[in-house]
């Protein structure tokens, strides 16, 4: 993997040219240098524990540093091709790790700085030898030629390791440090514990190239604090060998290794999703720029800067690493940007530097830059703003004021990240909570419902992605929160997407399939339709006679379907309750045919005695006027009798059980008499006799009811009303003269014109009421009710007929029986019988005469009252207290269709409870079972 | 029982149960005048001179003077300019953003009373509806308000139930009614945020409005629901009924005939009181549907059963009452609630007060265990 990023080196050199042409050349070059060192004023302890040769500071040091790489770099034209190969080395370092506007003057520095020397001392090849050496060697091999001096190259090289090869970025570089500088640490004295052989390694590779540096005396010096047991892995010290061991042995430390381990072929800590900052010093991966800052401030990060600064580790700036997510591009270009940045990049649009190095020990510096002034350098220092404006970044402006550094690191991370620095928000959902004394001892934040101390927390947490999430979730949804899928929810969403093309997929193959089912559709129409018109062309041409031509049939042809069945809407509580009255008031079947029997038997008697009086009339004269009794033809004979008809309850089939009353009407060719109703009496028991024999019948004769009452023996007694009247009675009430003509013992005029209007009224319902659906039904209901109740009675038969049908057939639509009985009774309600509306028109009347007018006024409130109070019986489920009956219970549901048909048809009589008696076992079982089904549902 | 409550709600299934799988089929009630042709006058109309003016006399006392009308326009005027500032330029105001406000209610739909001088204003929020956002806000308002006129004597008083808050000053009140838009609704946390039953009559306030603007803009429907209004203050059973359904009763009343053409006040008012008798909000009945909501929603499911049982059980009375002659007590120019509750005579007629129909489920549990099974049943089909 060196090796390839050895290669990329050389091609990287056109990219570099194009970058310093952006870039201003050297003068930005020595810009960089200097902020890069600048950051080694962060830690100036650690460089007072260095080398006193070194200058005083850190910062002296850095200064005279990189006034030397500046030189060496712009100025020796000598070194200028050497210096030009490193550049663009550290070029390619960038290419490798794709950053576009990636300006390493800082790498390239250092590697110039590094570089030098070994060119000096050796060519170009004898570099890439001892580079590819140590690449190729083992980790924990290179690890033991750890040298700190060389820590500016070695980051580096940690770059393309880090980004690229990916391998665990201090043992590798410090194995090329080592290469390059043979430099010796404590750590190689440390590693020589583990591995020995490492150290001669270490030293074969020394003199290959160290032997130029000539920095010897001073890689010997470093040893003195080698008493200390440094772990790198774990980055902690130990205070003596046996505890070191221990550690070493330790299952933290193991654990430790393994992972660093595993992790070399990866990207080091690579996060789930997303960037996050890493801290090189203590190979700590933080999520957020927020986070990392808290490390930074932290006290294990502090521990480890000073044991790293007491060692003279090489202590990597502040700023963070951008550990890259795993498939962004843009996390890529920027963490790429960052990470290459040795000591100091100048981004053009947001790039930070990042591992700065610090030259704590920087020995070698001190000998190869001998020149540089410590002024320069600080001109240089200052100069860097400006002239690495250039190229922008107020983050490049935070990274060279290393004062501030600290307390901008959350900027510098967050830019690093890209991220935009927020605005706390939702403070007023933040409470603080206060001891006795009134003191804020801790924060209570509404929203997240958490709690926290430190009011650095709460500054933090309002910040926080958690807390932002809440806030935007409760308070303003318009709160923009960058948004961080987790891993699940990636992998929902590749599963959705997955989802998705399989359903495209599948439509495109349907789609095809029904293309070639319509093809093949088409084709058989085709083909018919040929055939078809063969056979006409034949036949006309046969029969010589055109034939209609019709288009073709194909099996598409529409086809009626047998018309699906009416839908029934479903028995309501209230349906059923009615109809379940209702056939508990219709008459039974003896009474009926009793009924039947009496009422034809009358007829027929009435028929033959119509037949006597007219054979009786015809030749004598006596009875009948002259006019009529002139005609020779019996038959022709307008008869006194005209016929007989069927009213009232009977005639409208309204009779319910226990009505032992019909009415028949005989209508007469005159104004019935006295003399004629005891005539018809008097002939009426001999034909009853003919008719039936084995019948017995009572006769009564009623004069002031101008009508004849027939009675029946047997147990269902019947009385049969047989009134006479006639169309005259009605004629004559209009025309008052005529009158007078009426005989003397007519009969009671008010009875035969009540007659004649039952007639008109059974003819009536006929016409009108019958064929409204429910009509009939509710009547009876009604009319049951009025018996029943007394508050009803005042209610007449006829009123309630008009009533029922005019308010039923207002509906407009059918209405089921309890629909329609609710009806009827919100009519009421509703005041249908106050005063002060419109009334019912008697349809049968020529003027218009209010069939309600028999009501008194407190019977219309009593009656409105009772069917109010009804109506809302009705609406609370409480039919069955106004039809006077109890409760049914509610019909087994889920009945099977057919089932359910079968009980209708053997029930018909009565479908409550009884009939279900028989199969009742059964049904039972596939009820429940079926029930069972439904709950399972 | 928990049960009975869900039923209640869902008002269709009542008095209809029975089989699972049965379709529901509201009805509306009978109603005289949807079906006149039917019933031809027999006799002459009686004169309802007297009913009409005693109806527009009453509306007149009911109606708001001049003056009550001017205090409440300048606070509402007042107030909406604070609001729609803190739209354009909330500036340090940060505790909520405001999308718009509107004025709802009797105040926009001109069917205030007089003696009511308060208006309503729905706010909705950008932002979620907290309480300390609600506060904020109002808090904000009063004190612009105070800036602009500091002799005022301002008042802001949170509403109950966390509604929003209310600003009065000494003649007129207006109640800012808080919600949010409607995306929001969905994330409300009943902990942290005003109720969302609450917020969403806030957002039918606001339809009901523009409803009523664009139907109900016939003085008749105006004076009507004043008038309606009025019953349903003296009258405790009509307590239950909203000041949206009475608005749709008017409404209805009113416009809802063959003709089309809007019915004299005394007509409507008479129609009213029978089409609640007739059981028009009563379980069963199509009743109004909400022209504001979808799905066919009745109005009249918002009240329980036994307040159905209740409006219609006093509609039923006071109907005979009116009709028997006794407008004057029924209108409320004479008399007290009273009529509604006891036996009263009119013109020698006795007209007894009525009895609740609606028995609370438990009892009937006994009565009819069946029904009960029935229901179970139903309910387990509802909740599936």
């Amino acid at each position: 993997m060196a090796a390839n990023n050895y290669f990329g080196f050389t091609h990287g050199g056109t990219q570099y040219g194009a970058a310093a042409a952006a870039a201003a050349g050297a003068a930005a070059y020595q810009a960089t240098p200097a902020a890069g060192y600048a950051a080694v004023g962060h830690t100036p302890a650690a460089a007072a524990t260095y080398a006193a040769q070194r200058a005083t500071t850190a910062y002296e040091a850095a200064a005279a540093y990189q006034p030397a790489a500046a030189t060496s770099y712009a100025a020796t034209a000598s070194s200028a091709p050497t210096y030009d190969y490193s550049y663009t080395r550290a070029q390619t370092y960038d290419n490798a790790a794709k950053t576009a506007a990636f300006y390493p003057q800082p790498t390239s520095t250092s590697f110039s700085a590094a570089a030098d020397p070994a060119f000096q001392a050796k060519s170009s090849t004898t570099y890439t030898a001892g580079y590819q050496n140590a690449a190729a060697r083992p980790a924990g091999q290179a690890s033991k030629t750890y040298n700190y001096p060389a820590a500016g190259a070695a980051q580096s090289y940690t770059y393309p390791n880090q980004a690229a090869a990916a391998a665990t970025a201090n043992k590798n570089y410090s194995g090329y440090d080592a290469a390059l500088y043979n430099a010796a640490t404590l750590y190689v004295q440390q590693q020589a514990h583990t591995a020995p052989k490492g150290a001669g390694t270490w030293k074969a590779s020394r003199p290959g190239v160290g032997a130029t540096i000539g920095q010897k005396p001073k890689l010997k010096q470093p040893p003195k604090p080698q008493q200390l047991h440094y772990c790198d892995v774990c980055k902690i010290s130990c205070a003596g060998p046996q505890t070191y061991r221990e550690h070493l042995e330790g299952q933290k430390h193991k654990k430790k290794e393994s992972a660093q381990k595993q992790t070399a072929g990866t990207t080091p800590n690579a996060p789930r999703g997303g960037n996050s900052l890493r801290c090189e010093l203590c190979d700590v991966t933080c999520t957020g720029s927020d986070a990392y800052a808290a490390h930074i401030r932290g006290a294990k990060h502090q521990k480890v800067v000073k044991l790293h600064t007491k060692l003279g580790k090489p202590i990597p700036s502040t700023e963070p690493v951008v550990v890259p997510g795993k498939s962004t591009t843009t996390t890529a270009k920027t963490g790429a940007a960052t990470t290459t940045a040795v000591t100091k990049t100048t981004e053009v649009t947001k790039v930070v530097a990042t591992p700065k190095i610090n030259f704590v020990g920087g020995t070698k510096l001190t000998t190869t830059t001998p020149t540089a002034t410590a002024a320069a350098a600080g001109t240089a220092v200052k100069e860097e703003p400006k002239e690495a404006a250039a190229a922008a970044a107020p983050a490049a402006a935070a990274a060279a004021a290393p004062a501030v550094a600290r307390d901008d690191t959350v900027a510098v991370a967050a830019a690093a990240l890209g991220e935009k620095e927020v605005e706390p928000v939702g403070q007023e959902y933040i409470e603080e909570i206060k001891n006795e004394e009134g003191k804020v001892v801790s924060f209570n934040c509404k929203l997240c419902e958490c709690r926290f101390n430190d009011p650095n927390a709460k500054e933090m947490h309002m910040k926080g992605r958690r807390h932002r999430l809440q806030y935007k979730k409760k308070v303003n949804p318009e709160l923009i929160v960058e948004v961080k899928p987790s891993l699940r929810q990636r992998k929902l969403q590749e599963e959705k997407l997955r989802r998705q093309q399989m359903r495209e997929e599948m439509w495109r193959r349907r789609e095809e399939s029904a293309m070639d089912d319509e093809e093949r559709i088409y084709w058989e129409e085709r083909r018919r339709y040929e055939e078809e018109m063969e056979y006409f062309e034949w036949c006309r041409r046969g029969a010589g006679r055109g034939m209609p031509p019709f288009g073709p049939m194909g099996p598409m042809g529409p086809r009626f379907g047998p018309i699906p069945p009416m839908l029934r809407r479903p028995d309501s509580a209230d349906d059923r309750h009615v109809m379940a009255k209702h056939s508990e008031i219709y008459p039974k079947d003896e009474e009926l045919n009793a009924i039947q029997k009496i009422v034809s038997n009358s007829e027929k008697a009435l028929k033959m005695v119509s037949d006597d009086i007219a054979e009786a009339d015809a030749p004598k004269k006596d009875d009948g006027t002259a006019s009529e009794s002139k005609d020779e033809d019996g038959k022709e004979l307008p008869r006194t009798l005209k016929g007989v008809m069927r009213v009232g309850v009977l005639a409208k089939g309204l009779l319910l059980q226990g009505d032992a009353d019909v009415q028949l009407v005989v209508l007469c060719a005159e104004k019935p008499t006295r003399t004629l109703l005891e005539r018809v009496a008097n002939l009426m028991p001999k034909h009853l006799a003919t008719v039936t024999p084995d019948e017995k019948y009572a006769l009564k004769l009623s004069v002031e009811q101008a009508s004849l009452i027939i009675t029946n023996q047997t147990e269902p007694q019947i009385n049969v009303t047989v009134t006479l009247t006639s169309p005259l009675m009605r004629d004559g009430a209009a025309d008052e003269p005529t009158a007078s003509k009426d005989p003397p013992d007519v009969l009671d005029k008010q009875k035969c014109l009540e007659a004649l209007a039952a007639l008109r009224h059974a003819k009536w319902f006929q016409a009108r009421a019958s064929g409204v659906q429910s009509c009939v039904i509710v009547i009876r209901i009604m009319r049951e009710l009025c018996q029943r109740v007394p508050t009803w009675t005042p209610l007449n038969t006829w009123a309630l007929e008009l009533l029922v049908e005019r308010v039923v057939a207002s509906a407009g639509f059918p209405l089921a029986p309890g629909d329609a009985l609710r009806r009827v009774l919100e009519a009421i309600a509703s005041g249908l019988l106050l005063p002060g509306t419109p009334g019912l028109i008697d349809p049968c009347e020529k003027e218009p005469v209010d069939t309600l007018s028999g009501l008194t006024a407190q019977e219309r409130e009593d009656i409105t009252a009772s069917a109010q109070h009804a109506l809302r019986l009705m609406a609370f489920r409480q039919v069955h207290k106004i039809l006077g009956m109890d409760a049914l219970p509610p019909p087994k549901f889920n009945r099977g269709k057919f089932n359910r048909k079968r009980r209708r048809d053997n029930s018909c009589s009565g479908e409550n409870g009884d009939s279900e008696g028989g199969d009742g076992k059964k049904d039972k079982k596939e009820d429940e079972s079926e029930a069972a089904k439904a709950d399972a549902k | 029982m928990m049960r009975g409550g869900v039923r209640g709600r869902g008002g269709p299934r009542m008095g209809r149960g029975g089989y699972k799988m049965k379709t529901f089929v509201p009805r509306l009630p009978f109603d005289i005048y949807l079906c006149e042709p039917a019933f031809q006058r027999a006799k002459p109309a009686p004169d309802e001179t007297p009913l009409q003016q005693a109806l527009l006399k009453r509306n007149t006392d009911l109606s708001p003077s001049p003056t009550e009308q001017t205090a409440v326009l300048n606070l509402v005027t007042k107030i909406a300019t604070v609001l729609d500032t803190l739209i354009v330029t909330p500036g340090s105001f940060d505790a909520c953003q405001i999308e718009e406000h509107r004025q709802v209610g009797s105040y926009k739909k001109g069917t205030m009373r007089t003696n009511h001088n308060v208006a309503d204003v729905v706010v909705i929020l950008k932002t979620l509806p907290t309480r300390e956002a609600v506060e904020a806000l109002g808090n904000q308002v009063t004190e612009e308000l105070r800036q602009q006129e500091p002799a005022d004597v301002l008042v802001m008083a949170m509403l109950p139930n966390d509604r929003g808050f209310e600003i009065s000053n000494s003649e007129a009140t207006v109640r800012v009614l808080v919600t949010t838009v409607h995306q929001n609704l969905r994330k409300l946390d009943p902990e942290l945020h005003l109720d969302q039953k609450i917020l969403q009559s806030h957002l039918a306030a606001i339809r009901h409005s523009r409803w009523f603007e664009e139907n109900a803009h016939h003085s008749s429907i105006k004076v009507l629901i004043r008038l309606l209004r009025d019953l349903k203050n003296r009258f405790e059973g009509f307590e239950p009924l909203s000041p949206w359904m009475l608005d749709l009763l008017a409404h209805y009343a009113v416009m809802n005939n063959p003709s089309r053409q809007a019915m004299s006040v005394h007509q409507a008012y008479r129609r009213c009181l029978q089409l609640l008798a007739a059981g028009l909000f009563l379980p069963g009945s199509a009743g109004i549907a909400d022209p504001c909501e979808g799905g066919n929603i009745r109005v009249h499911t918002a009240m329980t059963l036994e307040q159905q049982d209740q409006v219609c059980l006093t509609a039923q009375t006071l109907l005979r009452a009116l009709s028997h002659g006794g407008y004057k007590q029924v209108i409320g120019l004479e008399g007290n609630a009273s009529i509604a509750t006891d036996m009263t005579v009119w013109e020698g007629i006795v007209v007894s007060p009525l009895e609740k129909a609606y028995e609370k489920p438990p009892e009937r549990k006994e009565g009819e265990p069946g029904d009960e099974l029935a229901d179970d049943d139903d309910m387990d089909m509802a909740d599936n």
